[in-house]
């Protein structure tokens, strides 16, 4: 059943049908809602009550919009009573509010009943009516798709019968958003905004779809939505959660309290408020928020529910997980509270009671994405398999399980011990490491959609990334991947989830850089031209470039300049400075308060010593860098050099091409970009005949750049030219951590360890080139009876030689060698 | 073709590996059409370079019956005979029709791309193309001969439903006329008919299924490791008939040792071969004896061998 509902989602796809010019209030009603709409609230209810009876509907309204909900409740009634044009309206109003009070019952009867009408006549009813037909199958939609279908098709039959109808479009935009289905939103009110392009309540629902998209076009949205109707509770709460996501819980709370104030009886704005306070670790301002919640609902699942994902996006993965659980004592019909809980759950590595929560809410409302997407993602998982290590549990596909656990393993083992003894901290075994062939699969897992672009996550002690098969060749290590990942496990773990993820993700991207020469993030000339250009984020406001990057490149470089602070830190304060600052988060101090109490600096005074510190050690690369403002390319010696060198290539000239290339290498050595003056200096040593030159060009490069296949692909078949096994060695091995998946590489790197007496290395790569598939299975298995020989474990030889010529026993090398085993088997047969 | 995919499925079972061929003498034609790109001409002519290769210095193919046509001889002239024109394929089948006999190999392997649908489903040439309809005319004389057609062309797929009967094995790139993408099989069939990688049993010979199942699985890879969408689907007629038709069987010795060894050692691989069968009911310590202990045989006999030819084991 589960599968056909999840099956007909799609259906939520439909369009919208092009309508005319927005309307203005001209008569009285329509007056009394643009005031409305444009936050006029006190002149919009003098509006109505000035209008009497006749304006029943548009009061009830204004009063909900102020948080006068009984008001509200009475004035739709009397518009019921008397049998106003606009009575569907109020009985749609009336059933939201049942809903908004838990009273599931009394919402169901007022909706159906409606919803009975118009199936009976509704086909003559107008926008509005129609409208509120609509909003009844909203109701009626919580554990029933039908209706939620049926709500669609009222919307566009309302915008059918007046195209200038801006409700029902805003409505459907919002429908399709609280099922995080982003792009038909979007769809939606790019649609509406045709027709009114400073309508508020669209630019809100955009402002929401561009943060849901990560476009940082969000804030801006949402500023110009509070312009135009600077009352719009829903856009406060949505300011809030911003602030409150980059951590500045003054500036959240401040956005709450505004709030609270048009609509008293908001529970996401006093959700907001309750989420600032928990944060903060204020008990007493948690409680008022929820007693206020209380007065305001006496079912506040929403504000469990809205402060559960306040919590996961702060990390704080186990209590959103129990806030969720709050929300389903009060409603176990309520999908949000369901599925806040599953999604944590999973987060949490409890895979079966995920799946229950979720499949629940996912009953409830089966057009969820998010809900849809992991239940089908959970589907999948089923096919992965599972490998213990020591402290370890690592699930990948299935197909590919022996060949990633081979690597992961051991280099998960090895990162554990290193950050274990670095942090004086041991997250609790075992931690579950996921990885995911499509990178669609691990998106979901991490945001419940496709399209993320981030490459791991860590939830705690659950971990999640791409296979090296989830991306394009080259474009990442996932090795470094998985050291990054797991040293979140115990950054996370020490400061109890309360390090800010600047903290968090420097100290993880340091972590990569010192574990092998070439992993992690380096400097490019962006970074620099940035810096130098005085545009990068200030220490007190490095969140933003995680939480809302302003420009693309801002995420890059906020990973880069975090862990170069943190790199500053640990060198002028010493290692423990770092552990003592996960420790102080760990204690509920603030950033400001851990730079205090930690490095006896304020904000300002550590951001100073970071920018002199930043200018000291890029000193010569940014004497040749211009400053930059993020608009064309950046310039500077550097860049001209490169120029220089590409146009005296092109020119035939590669005597002065190389030294451009030389100098421009030996001002700024540590840039490995893709025209990184190494990999040409490397080509023009090979064009020379100067192999060993080019060798060296090319390591210069691959310690600097840690998905660079090809040039260490080249690397390897010079240094084997050259007679240097070792060298040729290292260098597939560095290219096994960028992509594992070629048996072939596997079965050289093999041979070339033979050849240096490496046997325990031999034998892992004959191992691997099985496990990766190779065009001659047997013949890769034969190899492995050999490497197992050479090991000295005459046994396991014998026994893979038997089952080679179990399936071939023509098979005159592996005959051989059987011949030969049984000639070094003390009783002449066997061992 | 439902009848080929059928009779792979039934090849999972147990059917022993026929003493391949009828010992009679091996026929190679070799047509790459037109290329259309340097890079194509390119990889055609590698393909049908190492299979000529192959038939010429390890089958022991008479030249006389190894003919090489392409869109170019001036290509390689030392291997190409001929341009592969409509009358020129017409004219090499003739011929070879002419010099084999009942109870030979013929092979013939057509690379390059292909159009059209059906008995019209064509392989394209300079010149006029060659259709499935000509073919099966072509074929026509080589009856109690054992054919070969391999089609690695794109879009080569209603090549199977023309052009399949009995004493003849059709293999194509493609499972219709409308995979007419770019096609990696004809590579990956001629790596897998003449290297040790084709030959999964290791008995020394390349039978057609052999190499078909080797194609089809690097094929699956190559779209796999490159994240494209899988655009051909390779099929073939007859997956018993593929099973016993093999490729690089050595000649037959003269020394009466020596072959009364590889016949004793043919009877050892063939109480293997029932041991294997009996795997599931005999308990597992006493399968692993017996195993070894005729594999050891083996072994001893195959080092005999060698020792009476006077070859280095």
């Amino acid at each position: 059943m589960i599968g056909s509902l999840r099956a007909a989602a799609p259906l939520l796809l439909v369009g919208l049908a092009c309508a005319g010019a927005a309307r203005q209030g001209s008569d009285p009603r329509g007056r009394v809602r643009a005031l409305a709409e444009a936050g006029r609230l006190p002149e919009a209810e003098a509006a109505a009550r000035a209008g009497g009876p006749p304006l029943a509907v548009p009061l009830g309204e204004v009063l909900l919009l102020r948080g006068r909900l009984s008001a509200a409740e009475s004035s739709f009634r009397a518009a019921l009573g008397a049998g106003l044009p606009d009575r569907r309206s109020a009985e749609a109003a009336l059933a939201e509010l049942a809903e908004r009070w838990g009273d599931h019952g009394e919402a169901r009867r007022r909706a159906a009943a409606l919803a009975a009408q118009y199936e009976r006549d509704g086909a003559r009813w107008s926008a509005e009516d129609k409208t509120a037909a609509a909003r009844a199958y909203v109701v009626l939609g919580a554990g029933d798709p039908a209706s939620v279908r049926s709500a669609l098709r009222a919307f566009d039959d309302a915008v059918a019968a007046d195209s200038a109808a801006m409700d029902p479009r805003i409505r459907l935009g919002d429908l399709f958003l609280d099922r995080y289905n982003a792009p038909d939103a979007k769809a939606t009110y790019e649609l509406a905004l045709r027709f009114a392009p400073d309508q508020p309540r669209v630019l809100l629902g955009l402002a929401k779809v561009a943060i849901f998209e990560g476009s940082g076009a969000g804030e801006a949205l949402l500023r110009r939505s509070l312009a135009a109707n600077p009352a719009l509770v829903p856009a406060h709460v949505l300011l809030g959660q911003m602030h409150l996501d980059a951590e500045e819980y003054d500036s959240a709370a401040a956005a709450g309290a505004h709030a609270v104030a048009i609509d008293s009886a908001a529970v996401e704005a006093w959700a907001l408020l309750g989420a600032t306070a928990w944060l903060r670790g204020d008990s007493a301002g948690f409680s008022r928020a929820l007693g206020q919640a209380r007065r305001a609902t006496p079912k506040p699942e929403g504000f469990y529910s809205a402060v559960a994902e306040a919590a996961a996006h702060h990390r704080r993965y186990a209590e959103a997980a129990a806030f969720g659980r709050e929300g389903i004592a009060l409603d176990s019909a309520a999908p949000r509270a369901l599925g806040v809980t599953g999604i944590n759950e999973l987060r949490l590595g409890d895979v079966a009671q995920a799946r229950v929560h979720l499949e629940r809410a996912f009953a409830l409302d089966p057009y969820h994405v998010w809900y849809k997407n992991t239940l089908d993602l959970l589907d999948q998982l089923r096919g992965f398999r599972t490998v213990e290590t020591r402290r370890f549990r690592i699930v990948a596909p299935a197909g590919q399980a022996d060949l990633l656990v081979g690597y992961l393993g051991p280099l998960l083992e090895e990162a554990y011990d290193s950050l274990s003894a670095r942090y004086q901290y041991r997250p609790t075994p075992p931690i579950r490491i996921e990885l995911y062939d499509r990178h669609a699969d691990f998106s979901v897992r991490t945001a419940g959609l496709t399209g993320i672009g981030a490459l791991g996550v860590s939830f705690g002690n659950v971990l999640a990334m791409d296979a090296p098969s989830a991306r394009d060749l080259g474009s990442f290590n996932w090795g470094s991947t998985a050291w990054h990942e797991l040293t979140h496990a115990f950054t996370l773990g020490l400061s109890a989830h309360r390090v800010p993820r600047w903290f968090s993700e420097g100290l993880s991207v340091l972590e990569e850089r010192r574990t092998r020469r070439g992993w992690g993030a380096g400097p490019s000339v962006e970074f620099l031209a940035t810096f130098k250009g005085g545009r990068l984020l200030p220490v007190s406001r490095l969140n933003e470039g995680f939480v809302r990057p302003s420009h693309p490149a801002e995420l890059g470089f906020s990973y880069y300049q975090a862990s170069l602070l943190c790199e500053m830190i640990e060198a002028d304060w010493g290692p423990k400075a770092l552990v003592a600052m996960l420790m102080g988060y760990r204690d509920g101090l603030d950033t400001p308060g851990v730079f205090r109490s930690v490095l006896s600096l304020t904000p300002d005074q550590l951001a100073n010593r970071f920018d002199a510190w930043l200018k000291g050690r890029f000193r010569v690369p940014l004497g040749v860098i211009a400053p930059w403002d993020g608009k064309g390319i950046p310039g500077g010696e550097f860049v001209e050099l490169l120029r220089t060198a590409r146009t005296q290539v092109e020119q035939g000239h590669p005597g002065e091409a190389r030294a451009a290339l030389e100098r421009a290498a030996a001002l700024f050595p540590g840039y490995a970009g893709p025209d990184a003056p190494a990999l040409e200096l490397a080509r023009l040593a090979r064009e020379r005949g100067d192999l060993r030159g080019a060798a060296d060009a090319l390591a210069r490069h691959n310690a600097l750049d840690e998905s660079a296949y090809a040039a260490n692909a080249d690397e390897a078949a010079l240094r084997e030219q050259l007679g240097d096994l070792a060298g040729a060695a290292a260098a597939l091995e560095r290219m096994i951590w960028i992509s594992p998946y070629d048996a072939g590489l596997h079965a050289r790197l093999a041979d070339l360890a033979d050849r240096l007496g490496d046997f325990p290395r031999a034998l892992r790569e004959r191992r691997a080139a099985i496990a990766a598939g190779p065009p001659d299975v047997l013949e890769a298995r034969y190899q492995l009876a050999r490497a197992l020989l050479r090991a000295g474990d005459a046994p396991g030889a014998r026994r893979e030689l038997l089952r080679v010529l179990e399936a071939a026993p023509g098979f005159e090398k592996a005959q051989a060698l059987l011949l030969e085993l049984r000639g070094k088997a003390p009783n002449g047969r066997n061992s | 073709m439902t009848t080929g995919r059928f009779g792979l499925a039934l090849l999972l079972g147990a059917v022993a590996p026929a003493a391949a061929q009828s010992g009679g003498a091996t026929h190679v034609l070799l047509v790459t059409g037109l290329s259309g790109e340097p890079r194509f001409a390119g990889r055609f002519h590698a393909a049908a370079a190492a299979v000529y290769d192959a038939a010429k210095s390890r089958w022991g193919v008479a030249d006389s019956s190894l003919v090489y046509l392409a869109e170019d001889p001036a290509q390689d002239p030392a291997r190409i005979r001929g341009k592969a024109t409509r009358d020129g394929i017409a004219a090499a089948l003739g011929a070879l029709a002419r010099r084999s006999a009942p109870g030979d190999v013929v092979l013939l392997l057509l690379i390059g791309h292909g159009s059209g649908e059906g008995p019209e489903s064509r392989l394209n040439l300079p010149g006029p193309d060659a259709t499935a309809a000509d073919f099966r005319e072509w074929l026509k004389p080589f009856a109690g001969r054992m054919m070969v057609l391999v089609n690695a062309s794109s879009g080569s797929g209603d090549f199977l439903a023309a052009l399949a009967g009995p004493e003849r094995v059709v293999v194509t790139a493609t499972r219709s006329a409308l995979e007419r993408n770019e096609s990696l099989f004809a590579e990956h069939f001629a790596r897998g008919l003449v290297s040790e990688a084709g030959d999964a049993d290791k008995d020394g010979r390349v039978t057609v299924l052999e190499a078909f199942t080797y194609a089809r699985r690097e094929v699956a890879r190559e779209y796999e490791t490159t994240q494209r969408l899988m655009t051909e689907h390779a099929q073939v007629s007859d997956s018993v008939l593929a099973r016993t038709v093999a490729f690089g069987t050595a000649p037959l010795p003269s020394d009466p040792r020596v072959a009364q060894l590889i016949g004793e050692r043919r009877g050892l691989e063939a109480q293997v071969d029932a041991l294997r069968r009996r795997k599931g009911a005999m308990d597992s310590l006493a399968y692993e004896r017996e195993l070894e202990r005729l594999l050891l045989d083996i072994a001893a006999k195959t080092a005999a061998i060698h020792a009476a030819e006077g070859r280095k084991p």
